[in-house]
């Protein structure tokens, strides 16, 4: 790989409150290419301010600063409003958790799709038509036609995640940005989903950033892992590595959950070490 | 301990009926924990709701030691079963100290010496004495949890219902009122009847479980055929693999969860 797709170096946030400063995000640094990289942490530890960075998402009153945040050569951090515009959701999509609260209640599906597209590229009317039917097919809705027309409250969880990964994929970006897709949805329309965007991204070559709560699930899904933790990178692995952690705090967390294969009581808990934070 | 048969809740008439439980029947003895396992709108939930009296008994029958239930609930069956919610965020009232949230249930039954019960509750829930004036903003969410669990047990009941007790909690966290759990139950011999959709969970807490599709019954199996992956049922087989995380080719399983 000669360049990679996304470059994020010493990657702050802060938010400035009335008791003080919280800074959610401490310097975390990671490239990524065209392959699918997890995020994961426990609540509150930054995974889901990191991926809202990149995209500018970060709610006001906080603060984004870095080092380096450069996407495809693309500096994110001096680029002026309107080219940031035109790589969200164009070049750089992100879905998010949970369906009920993220589509838009009072469009249809298909209005939303044709919407997104016809953001970044000029395209008639019927031709966005054409497409977001052919993107509703691509993740396996049973009847494309009929899913276009309803609105968000009429379809399930997931296929309301489905419609969602169908309009942040329509322009064919270079970099999805998955925030916790699947942890609204039930765990088996979970594995279909993933498998959806597993197929997807694969197909088209995307770089993937999966962010989760859950390492079992990311360590199967993904080729890399980051594990934060109070707002840093405390491990970098490939995920098929994952068993053999070395920082304490991604071994806790693995022998903390209960599993079918054994049955461990009591359940191994995590002594956090504050030397971790620093 | 408990024993239910062909229990029946519907909601609504005619065109806006909804069968959200069907002919569910099952027997837990005392000091056992029984699972109930299934995906969201199994009626996994109702079942818990209908025994407690949060959702209405529509046909069948509900045993509790013995006694079949009254609608409403009376002050006697409160003192036996007990139940934990799902959101620890959501179940305390934000305007409650602890010890108000404790002593409720003490004051309602009537119960002499709050002062020394509401000490010991926390005590067995692993809290100190300097959570008691607290407000649940100040609190964790596994803290939470623990106080949640105190207020079910001050009154020594003897069935505890826990409705995805640890689902909204962090791994780590998880494991903690795991352990608290499993150690509470041997210690004041407990009846557990735990739902939630992580089969794991169901299968580190309980002996045997039910597992639910659409709000019928579709497999009564237990925590060691769990374990060694053993299931007549294919939807029960295809939430074991689920379970095991994501894989690549399995393509089959998904056929099973169609129907």
């Amino acid at each position: 790989m000669t360049k990679p797709l996304l470059d994020v170096e010493d990657l702050r946030v802060r938010f400035h409150l009335r008791t003080g400063t919280v800074e959610a995000v401490r310097g975390v640094s990671f490239q990524l290419g065209r392959e699918r990289l997890g995020i994961v942490g426990e609540s509150g530890s930054g995974k889901s301010q990191t991926g809202r960075a990149i995209l500018g998402l970060t709610p006001p009153p906080g603060e984004v600063t870095a080092k380096r945040l450069a996407f495809d050569g693309i500096d994110l951090t001096t680029a002026s409003k309107r080219t940031l515009r035109e790589l969200r959701g164009g070049r750089i999509s992100m879905v998010m958790q949970d369906p009920k609260y993220s589509l838009n209640p009072v469009m249809t599906i298909g209005e939303q799709i044709i919407e997104a597209y016809q953001a970044h590229a000029k395209a008639s009317r019927s031709e966005a038509r054409d497409k977001a039917l052919a993107m509703l097919e691509a993740v396996k809705m049973r009847d494309p036609g009929r899913v276009f027309s309803l609105y968000p409250h009429e379809v399930s969880g997931g296929m309301g995640q489905r419609a969602m990964i169908a309009m942040m994929l329509v322009t064919d970006p270079d970099l999805l940005i998955a925030d916790e897709p699947t942890s609204a949805l039930d765990v088996t329309v979970s594995m279909e989903v993933l498998r959806i965007l597993d197929e997807l991204v694969t197909e088209r070559g995307m770089g993937l950033i999966f962010i989760s709560h859950d390492l079992k699930l990311v360590s199967s899904f993904c080729d890399r892992v980051l594990v934060m933790y109070a707002g840093r990178v405390v491990e970098e692995l490939e995920a098929k590595n994952l068993r053999e952690a070395q920082h304490p705090y991604t071994q806790g967390l693995m022998r903390c959950l209960p599993t079918l294969a054994n049955d461990v009581r009591p359940l191994p808990t995590l002594n956090r070490d504050p030397s971790w934070a620093l | 301990m408990l024993d239910i048969q062909n229990l029946n809740v519907v909601y609504g008439t005619g065109r806006l009926r909804v069968d959200a439980v069907k002919n569910v029947s099952f027997h837990v003895e005392s000091g056992a924990a029984y699972g109930l396992v299934g995906e969201s709108g199994s009626g996994k939930s109702t079942v818990l709701r209908a025994i407690c009296g949060l959702a209405p008994i529509t046909g069948g029958r509900v045993r509790v030691d013995g006694q079949e239930v009254t609608t409403p609930r009376g002050k006697a069956f409160y003192r036996t079963v007990q139940m934990v919610f799902q959101d620890p965020y959501a179940s305390l009232h934000p305007r409650h100290t602890v010890d108000r949230t404790l002593s409720e249930p003490l004051a309602i039954h009537g119960e002499k010496d709050a002062e020394a019960r509401i000490l010991q509750a926390l005590r067995e829930v692993g809290l100190g004495p300097s959570f008691r004036f607290r407000y649940p903003h100040q609190l964790s969410g596994g803290q939470r949890q623990r106080i949640a669990i105190a207020r079910a047990l001050i009154l020594r009941p003897k069935v505890l219902l826990l409705d995805e007790p640890t689902s909204a909690l962090d791994a780590s966290v998880q494991a903690e009122i795991l352990n608290l759990l499993d150690d509470l139950r041997r210690r004041l011999g407990l009846t557990y009847i735990l739902v939630s959709h992580d089969l794991a969970v169901v299968a580190h807490l309980c002996e045997r479980l039910l597992v639910m599709q659409h709000g019928e019954a579709v497999e009564e199996t237990t925590a060691d055929a769990l374990r060694s992956g053993v299931a007549s049922n294919p939807y029960t087989q295809a939430l074991i693999q689920a379970s095991r995380g994501f894989t690549r080719a399995d393509k089959p399983s998904v056929q099973a969860l169609a129907g």
